[in-house]
């Protein structure tokens, strides 16, 4: 690959001075003039018809200036994710939500909403909301709810009982010839639990409509372009009269907005078209937890043939997801869980069957890793028990079986490039898996090292349809403007797509401005998900860069009288390649071109292929067998992505994940009680790592640039949390001997298996 | 529902506002002065997203009644520092990449000051002590640790001098 000067530089990202100083406008600092406040009546039950409801004293309260349910909002049915706008036939999306329904199905469920003057009355106005409930039977667990006397949810779905969606099946080789071929089957089965994005900005929305019917939306979406279309869906807009953008930061994501910010947007809207006045809504954080997606609990299981020398010849998957109230992404999700787990090692004869099943429970969504942490806590917990039974190390198992770039998989891009073997290498060493079992014995605390190792995706394709568009327009001093569709909800996005604008365009990065996440200044581009920014938006990025050079170097080639192919851009330069004394500065090539009329701007519209980016985990634990406590004591993350075009930004992405996995593994967890009410519906009561808990952490970058990228990146906002718990939950087991089929494995979990480890 | 004015110096200078008696200093900062810097993530003293100085210790806004701010010295984000002369933390958070999202940042550095102010020289786990209450999300926490740290430094040598 060519040398680069910005690419692979950690230059100073471009909103942190902003955010630095509390100068960064977030949804919710917005204010406007007149602006109300709305506030959200919640469902007390988790399924119930609402046989009436009267919302004339709070009508009548003063200051509140408008009140909705489902009586006089749009009956059109959507779906808050943004896969509604991106299913690809012959399948079709799931739709099956209101803004407003006269059926509540989890307890949080949206029943009505208020507008008022201020907040206090917004909350007061409420309480006046009379409603009489019918409670109707609720279902809580999945393999319930598949039964005949669970009550629907939704009707009848066509895949089953309480079944969103397609059921998803994927196949290749022959499997029962796989396992007739094995020496041992192995066959477990894994409890996964509700974990919450917990992004530090609630879900907000505020909305605008203006006296021509335009309306404008600041939201926390992660998905400008496709909630513009689920918005102006519902309320029957042409898509050109609603607005959708960030104000323009995020206060993190982590998937929880994938489309709709919960709805924030649309409940906003609604109050803002009755009030005649701009709405905020800004969801409390108990709102935030109840009422809007989480990552899917459920159960995988997994069955492995193996040779004696642990060679995989069959493996079986099957996955099984609690969708909760409503669908969101439950169509997906099963279909990456499967994809992820049967992608990571070779195997000839592989088969996955999965899909999600409605609870009368907050819904599961999209939450970093999407369906693949699930996927790959059972898959290398059961390699780890192989290994064990086989007597083989667990990194020699793993080396002997990983995918490599030209095996066969099922997925239907090709895996290019990898540099997995390295990152098992680099992350052994770091850990000392050489010391591993040689820790000393006798103490109460003991030790343990485990590993975990994984891939994910670079975008959404082939779950759902992805595609990326970007402008760059040159300004008459030389300086750039790049429009993308994307946010950056923290990940660095703009500065990543900035540097690889100036790079390819050869002038400095400070000449570089960003307009982004706003369906009116920008081209459509799915948003910010997948791990998909800086390989997706970044192809378009660079491919409009290149468009735009193209210009200004047929322009300059007649000015300086060389043939186009003979010119480059550098340092804000167009100079000849071969004789660099012949050049001109690019500020004046840009302005006697537009003496000329015309203006340069790059147009870039690309179809992304997708990549593997590969990791492996390794964690070091300590386990107090007195009390059950499980301290890690370092975590190690070595990730092949490909290319890091801003080092620091991948350390930070891989950092983050690994806290967000320690809690997966160790803490996290909403659970319901026999009500359906959560238990766990705010900081205190959900277990999030602090700053205490966080362990010596290493990340590794390894580069296996990847071919389908113009600077060979993969995509890692994703990959930090991937092989996490199950690295962890190796290590307890190489430190204790206790394998546990379930996560978070809490202080109690640990505490009563060696209990009863002690009683056998 | 009653109104009494509130005095307060906030970054240094005298204000007075008219507040309500079940304000939040929060409520008062943001929505009063317009200092949105402030950041509400959870409004029950959970998440520290609202941490501003009172009286030289790191207080959570959201559960501090605004009328007890009363004559107090209060200092918040947009006090600390401008964009010629950035104070060392953010000058550090910003170099050592320890702002994602930058939701907790406002929080997390008046906490990190309120240690430095006392304490130039301290110790990880006092760093780690400091913003126990402040919950990051998106970092891990190891650049904002990394970045305290050399703040730390900065304002030795600052002093030093
Ligand atoms: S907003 Fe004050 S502690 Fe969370
Ligand atoms: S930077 Fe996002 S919560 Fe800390």
């Amino acid at each position: 690959m060519k040398k680069t000067s910005i690419v692979g530089k950690n230059v100073r990202k471009l909103d942190s001075v902003e955010k630095a100083m509390g100068a960064a406008t977030f949804t919710t600092d917005i204010s406007l003039p007149h602006m109300l406040y709305g506030k959200v009546l919640r469902s007390p039950y988790p399924h119930a018809k609402i046989i009436n409801i009267d919302t004339s004293e709070a009508e009548k309260h003063p200051g509140v200036e408008a009140v909705v349910c489902y009586k006089n909002t749009p009956r059109v049915k959507f779906n808050t994710s943004a896969t509604s706008t991106f299913t690809i036939p012959p399948l079709q999306p799931v739709e099956d939500q209101y803004v407003f329904d006269s059926v509540v199905r989890y307890v949080g469920d949206e029943v009505a909403a208020v507008a008022a003057e201020s907040m206090e009355i917004a909350e007061q106005a409420i309480k006046l909301i009379k409603v009489e409930y019918e409670e109707l039977p609720a279902v809580f667990d999945p393999l319930e709810a598949m039964k005949t006397e669970a009550p629907l949810l939704h009707g009848q779905c066509k895949e089953g009982r309480n079944i969103p969606g397609e059921k998803i099946h994927m196949e290749m080789g022959d499997v029962e010839k796989g396992f007739e071929e094995a020496d041992e089957v192995f066959e477990h089965t894994f409890k996964l639990p509700v974990q919450k994005q917990a992004q530090m900005e609630t879900q907000a929305a505020v909305a605008k409509v203006g006296v021509d019917g335009r309306v404008t939306i600041w939201s926390t979406t992660q998905t400008p372009h496709p909630s513009q279309r689920i918005l102006a869906t519902i309320f029957g807009l042409p898509y050109s009269k609603v607005r959708v953008l960030n104000p323009p930061y995020i206060g993190g994501g982590f998937g929880v907005r994938i489309g709709l910010s919960a709805k924030a947007e649309p409940i906003a809207m609604a109050l803002a078209m009755q009030a005649k006045k701009p709405v905020k809504v800004v969801y409390d954080r108990k709102e935030d937890f109840i009422a809007s997606d989480t990552r899917h609990s459920g159960y995988v299981t997994v069955k492995t043939g193996v040779k004696k020398d642990g060679t995989f010849t069959a493996r079986k998957m099957r996955g099984l997801l609690n969708a909760g109230a409503y669908c969101s992404w439950s169509a997906e999700t099963p279909g990456v869980l499967g994809a992820m787990g049967l992608s990571v090692y070779r195997c000839a004869n592989q088969m996955y069957d999965g899909h999600s099943v409605y609870t009368n429970t907050t819904p599961g969504g999209a939450m970093r890793g999407f369906g693949n942490p699930q996927a790959m806590f059972a898959i290398e917990s059961q390699v780890d028990i192989i290994a064990e039974k086989l007597g083989l190390d667990p990194l020699d198992i793993r080396m002997k079986n990983m995918m490599k770039p030209g095996d066969q998989w099922v997925l239907p891009y090709k895996c290019q490039s990898s540099g997995l073997e390295e990152c098992i290498k680099k992350g052994a060493a770091a850990i000392n898996w050489d010391c591993r079992g040689k820790v000393e014995k006798g103490s109460t605390k003991k030790r343990g090292i485990g590993v975990g190792i994984g891939s994910h995706v670079s975008n959404a394709w082939p779950f759902c349809g992805d595609y990326s568009n970007a402008y760059i327009t040159i300004h008459q001093d030389g300086s750039v403007l790049l429009a993308t569709g994307v946010p950056d909800m923290g990940t660095g996005t703009i500065t990543t797509l900035a540097q690889m604008a100036a790079e390819t365009l050869g002038i400095s990065f400070d000449k570089v401005s960003v307009t982004f996440a706003d369906t009116e200044s920008t081209p459509f581009d799915i948003g910010s998900h997948a791990s998909r920014t800086c390989y997706a938006s970044g192809i378009a990025v660079v491919a409009a860069a290149n468009d735009a050079k193209k210009q200004i170097l047929q322009y300059a080639a007649k000015k300086m009288e060389v043939e186009e192919e003979e010119l480059q851009i550098e340092n804000n330069n167009v100079l000849a390649i071969n004789n660099p004394e012949k050049q001109l500065p690019l500020n004046k090539v840009a302005v006697d071109a537009h003496l000329e009329g015309q203006q340069f701007i790059g147009v870039g519209k690309i179809v992304p292929e997708n990549a593997p980016p590969w990791l492996a985990h390794f964690a070091e634990v300590e386990v107090d067998t007195e009390t059950g406590k499980v301290k890690v004591v370092k975590l190690v993350a070595a990730h092949d992505v490909g290319k890091a075009i801003h080092p620091q930004i991948v350390e930070g992405q891989l950092h983050g994940g690994l806290a967000q996995g320690i809690g997966y593994a160790l803490s996290e967890e909403i659970k319901y009680n026999d009500k359906g009410q959560q238990l766990n519906d705010g900081f205190h009561k959900y277990m999030l790592p602090t700053a205490v808990d966080i362990p010596e952490l290493e990340a590794i970058i390894v580069e296996a640039a990847e071919p389908s990228h113009p600077f060979g990146v993969k995509g890692v906002g994703e990959t930090g949390l991937v092989a996490t718990a199950p690295a962890i939950a190796n290590a307890i087991f190489n430190a204790i001997g206790i394998r546990f089929f379930e996560i978070p494995i809490t202080e109690e979990k640990v505490y009563k298996a060696l209990l009863n480890k002690e009683n056998e | 529902m009653a109104k009494t004015v509130l005095k307060m110096i906030l970054n240094g200078k005298p204000v007075e506002r008219l507040v309500s008696f079940d304000d939040t200093l929060l409520d008062a900062l943001r929505e009063d002065l317009g200092l949105t810097g402030t950041k509400k993530g959870c409004g029950k003293g959970e998440c520290g997203a609202c941490t501003i100085i009172m009286n030289g210790k790191a207080v959570n806004s959201c559960i501090v009644p605004a009328l007890q701010a009363m004559d107090a010295a209060v200092e918040t984000i947009e006090g600390i520092g401008t964009v010629e002369k950035l104070h060392p933390l953010q000058e550090t958070f910003v170099d050592y990449g320890a702002i994602q999202c930058g939701f907790c940042t406002p929080g997390m550095i008046m906490s990190a000051k309120a240690l430095l102010d006392k304490n130039v020289v301290p110790s990880r786990e006092e760093i780690k002590e400091a913003i126990a209450g402040n919950v990051c999300r998106c970092t891990g926490y190891l650049k904002i640790e990394e970045a305290i740290m050399a703040a730390a430094e900065m304002m030795q040598s600052q002093q030093g001098k």
